[in-house]
């Protein structure tokens, strides 16, 4: 099974001094397998021994995690696994500018998640409050049932495009903020209705306290949103490529 | 998730680490929404697959037709029409989903990583 793809520049032996000790899954040793300065740490175990559960799944990331404190890595996805060293080999080869290419745009940096959440129904009603244009829907009623109707539906879409409207700001302000960190961005809008932004940044690792600080800057600033910010983590969300 | 892997969690809204873990969680489980289709509940299923499917395009098309409303681009006569087949297939997909007693939740297919389906 494969944990992740790692780049060993130099000091090959420092990587398998580490493997040594650890153990994997099911007590199973790790060891390296190389392609030129680029290297697999994996572990032989047959693809019907996997157990996919959240323990099993939470362990092997910890794995992870111990591997991205000392080198630049890519994560492998829980579960991967192929026939023999020789086979793991030829995917490298097959597969190494892209891999290389990837090492590079997350060497040095880690991932960092934030989370936005808040309580939307109150936050659509606070910002329908202060803006006529919604309140104003409301007193457009006219006698037909299925005006009505409309006014009702249109009132809703209005209430709904104010608070993405809102949430772009935010997301606009707070990339704006980190431009200096100079992080890859992800971000996602309404994963649902609590969770009004949900984002990954790519940064490097001697940049984490002022992420810290950007984030509390802004939970400051807007003491209404809930900012939770997690990391570091192992760059699960920015490895791109599909393997040949 | 890990309390030391926090870096930061303040705010007005009270959030502890188990009420993030369970809104994570069900952001990515998606057992109730899945298609279950068996030998037995082949009706019902597929049902369940249609609706959602009926259901999405009629949320879209009501989206699209509030942005044509509140950009003006519509006379009365035709708001007036369009509240009425807005209307009256919001009430046949609340009868069909009565009928085959499904919930707008039933309805409402979680994707994963992309989140929910409407």
């Amino acid at each position: 099974m494969i944990y992740a793809i790692l780049s060993v520049k130099k000091n090959p032996g420092k990587l398998n001094a580490l493997l040594a000790g650890i153990k994997g899954l099911s007590g199973v040793g790790l060891y390296a397998v190389s392609v030129n300065k680029i290297t697999l740490a994996v572990c032989d175990m047959n693809k019907a021994e996997i157990i996919a559960d959240k323990s099993c799944a939470i362990e092997y990331a910890g794995i992870i995690e111990t591997l991205a404190q000392q080198f630049t890595l890519l994560p492998v996805q829980y579960g991967s696994v192929m026939e023999s060293t020789d086979t793991i080999k030829k995917m490298l080869e097959r597969n190494y500018a892209e891999i290389q290419q990837n090492l590079l745009k997350v060497e040095n940096k880690f991932e960092f998640g934030l989370k936005v959440f808040c309580d939307s129904e109150k936050l659509m009603t606070e910002l329908e409050d202060a803006n006529e244009t919604v309140q104003k829907s409301g007193s457009e009623i006219k006698n037909s049932v299925f005006r009505e109707y409309v006014n009702q539906k249109l009132k809703e879409h209005r209430r709904e495009e104010m608070l993405l409207s809102y949430v772009d700001s935010i997301i606009a302000e707070f990339t704006r903020l980190l431009t200096h960190l100079n992080t890859i961005n992800k971000i996602k809008k309404m994963a649902s209705a609590k969770n009004i932004i949900d984002a990954v940044f790519l940064l490097k690792k001697n940049k984490k306290d002022e992420m810290v600080q950007a984030v509390k800057d802004f939970q400051s600033k807007y003491p209404r949103l809930n900012f939770i910010l997690t990391g570091p983590w192992p760059p699960y969300n920015f490895v791109d490529f599909t393997l040949k | 998730m890990s309390k030391n892997k926090i870096l930061c969690n303040k705010g007005t809204v009270d959030l502890s680490v188990n009420d993030v873990t369970e809104e994570l969680e069900q952001q990515t489980n998606n057992k109730g929404s899945k298609l279950e289709l068996t030998p037995a509940n082949a009706d019902s299923g597929l049902a369940k697959l249609v609706l959602t499917l009926v259901e999405l395009i009629r949320k879209l098309v009501e989206k699209q037709a509030m942005r044509r409303v509140d950009g003006g681009l519509l006379t009365e006569e035709e708001i007036e029409r369009l509240g009425e087949t807005l209307m009256k297939q919001e009430m046949k997909m609340e009868e069909l989903k009565k009928h085959f007693n499904l919930t707008d939740r039933d309805l409402n297919i979680n994707l994963g990583p992309l989140g929910d389906l409407m």
